[in-house]
């Protein structure tokens, strides 16, 4: 009896003790912290001893290797390939995916029922999936079958492989990736555009200047902040590009389309002897690339909004 | 001045049928999917290929259930990628309720480690989590997929920014009522938080019913693979004619996009406040 009224009492001190806020902070902080702990803490340590060992996705004959797998990375042909065409999809496909989707978004901002209908289609393929719009996309460019090489064939273009041609592979890839992209860039970029007070062009336009002066006078340089962040978030995304070439292209014709991640995974995961220890050396190196430009963003984007917590 | 007026006019048109062009040119694959998912095998490859057929069947539907587990992948995606949404917003919003509401100490050395999780690769981390989730027997699990995904930094961070913009000293009212801590959380401060909660709601299932590498690499039975992942197989292989694979397509789209038109708003002001991937 007395015990029991005693475990009470322990029991209500313990929720005192954690009704404070400043104790209870901690359990609600608790579910999130001990994720972050168990499924990105840990593993991103893990990840950089992983490197470092032979061992296979049955986890059967591990052994320590030191440093062998970053040295076989510099003599592996494969490897560098994936590492060009990682960084020839990159230069490809950003300016392309900024400026297509700058323009558009000057355009668009204004909140006329053309220019809203317009937004809200422009975005429909944001929301589908890259298996789908691969899927889609290489039918439609199917040498033989396909709609466009057809269509082209009019304008005198025959035979474009697209897709299945080693030299135009990787641009295809880009084009359907900024078809399926642009439109969340352009919404980003519109939400930044209409931040702009009016005054700005209303001033503007009693000087005479035009909508193009006005464009590159005005809009472009109050969106920078905007527009590099976009920018550093779109180069961060190319660089792990997977999806587009999984589905459409599988890393062929002749790896002309081979990823970094591609190659990852499939060192990995997708063919004998399944060697995570070298596709770990393999992100280790994709990470260095990504952190680099992670500064980046943590100068513009973290360090302004931590200063207020 | 006339003169000036026809070159606006001429000009406005000029980029009107630009727009115009660039808006068949997204809206031409979906319309052709849907077609061709209603057409029979031979009309899809023929040649030369056109959008319209003479006969239309809704076979392809009927088929693809048989050609490829598909229900098995709609109900995989369905349990993963609202499992994740729920589980996620509910953590997501007591940690951001934390940062944004209370004192504490480490509190911001605490929010710098959130935010760090932001910028770690998934494809680093990748490798490791497999092997964890291989070792917690939780591989080709709904749990091995859910789990890793319970909370985000983003959605953190979303949570946090709603709940500094609350007026101050709600709270205080629910602790002159005596209410605990929890309770202040759970009925006064969460239900204020709707719109964040729904914007956060359609991010988590957009990028949870789309991703594609995560779900490859969690699950290895066809069994266990998502909509995205499990397409994604099939159409390497060559026995899958094309007729059930586009009409899969059709319908692995549509639930996200019935979404979208219902709750467009929600979906612009997420990817406008994250504009992040994944």
């Amino acid at each position: 009896m007395e015990r029991e009224e005693r475990n009470m009492k322990s029991k209500i001190k313990l929720f005192t003790y954690f009704n404070k806020p400043d104790k209870a902070a901690y359990i609600f902080l608790l579910p999130s912290f001990l994720t972050f702990t168990v499924f990105i803490f840990m593993p991103l340590l893990a990840s950089l001893l992983i490197s470092m060992f032979d061992i296979n996705i049955f986890l059967e004959n591990i052994s320590f290797s030191g440093l062998e797998n970053f040295k076989r990375l510099i003599f592996d042909q494969r490897f560098w390939n994936a590492f060009k065409n990682t960084l020839y999809f990159t230069a490809l496909e950003v300016p392309i995916q900024i400026i297509f989707s700058l323009l558009l978004a000057a355009y668009v901002q204004k909140n006329t029922v053309f220019r809203r209908f317009l937004r809200s289609c422009f975005f429909i393929p944001v929301v589908c999936s890259m298996t789908a719009v691969g899927i889609v996309w290489s039918i439609l460019m199917d040498p033989t079958l396909g709609t466009v090489p057809y269509m082209l064939r009019f304008l005198g273009l025959s035979d474009i492989g697209f897709l299945k041609d080693p030299l135009l592979a990787m641009p295809t890839v880009v084009l359907i990736t900024v078809w399926k992209n642009f439109g969340l860039t352009m919404i980003i970029l519109v939400a930044g555009i209409q931040s702009i007070p009016d005054t700005y062009y209303e001033a503007a336009e009693i000087d005479g200047s035009n909508k193009w002066n006005q464009f590159i006078n005005i809009t472009i340089p109050l969106i920078i902040p905007t527009l590099s962040f976009c920018t550093i978030t779109n180069i961060i995304n190319s660089l792990q590009v997977f999806d587009q070439t999984y589905v459409m292209t599988k890393g062929g014709p002749v790896f002309k389309t081979e990823t970094l991640v591609q190659y990852i995974y499939t060192r990995g995961f997708a063919v004998a002897p399944y060697d995570l220890g070298y596709a770990s050396a393999v992100a280790e190196v994709l990470f260095l690339m990504i952190a680099v430009i992670v500064v980046l963003i943590y100068q513009f984007f973290v360090r302004k909004e931590t200063v207020d917590v | 001045m006339e003169n000036k007026n026809i070159h606006i006019l001429i000009r406005n048109i000029a980029v009107a049928v630009i727009m115009l062009i660039i808006l068949l040119s997204v809206l031409y694959p979906f319309v052709w999917l849907v077609i061709s998912s209603f057409k029979y095998e031979a009309d899809i490859i023929k040649y030369p290929p056109s959008l319209f057929s003479d006969t239309y069947t809704f076979s392809q539907y009927i088929r693809v259930w048989d050609s490829i587990p598909l229900l098995k992948f709609l109900i995989n995606t369905i349990i993963f990628a609202c499992g994740v949404t729920i589980i996620s917003i509910l953590f997501d919003s007591m940690a951001g309720y934390a940062f944004g509401r209370m004192k504490f100490k480490g509190k911001k050395p605490l929010f710098v480690a959130v935010l760090v999780t932001m910028m770690v690769p998934f494809q680093v981390v990748m490798i490791p989590l497999y092997i964890e989730i291989y070792k917690f027997g939780l591989l080709d699990t709904y749990a091995g997929i859910i789990l890793p995904r319970a909370t985000s930094a983003f959605g953190i961070y979303l949570m946090r920014s709603f709940f500094v913009s609350l007026p101050k000293d709600i709270e205080e009212a629910g602790r002159i009522d005596g209410f605990s801590e929890y309770r202040i959380y759970w009925s006064i401060m969460l239900p204020l938080c709707k719109p964040a909660i729904l914007t956060l709601a359609i991010i988590h299932l957009m990028n949870n019913w789309n991703d594609l590498l995560y779900p490859l690499m969690l699950t290895s039975s066809t069994e266990m693979r998502t909509l995205s992942a499990g397409l994604a197989m099939f159409v390497g292989q060559k026995t899958i004619e094309y007729g059930p694979t586009l009409a899969a397509t059709a319908i692995s789209l549509l639930p996200l996009l019935v979404v979208y038109v219902f709750a467009q708003k929600y979906f612009v002001q997420g990817v406008a406040m994250s504009g992040l991937k994944g």
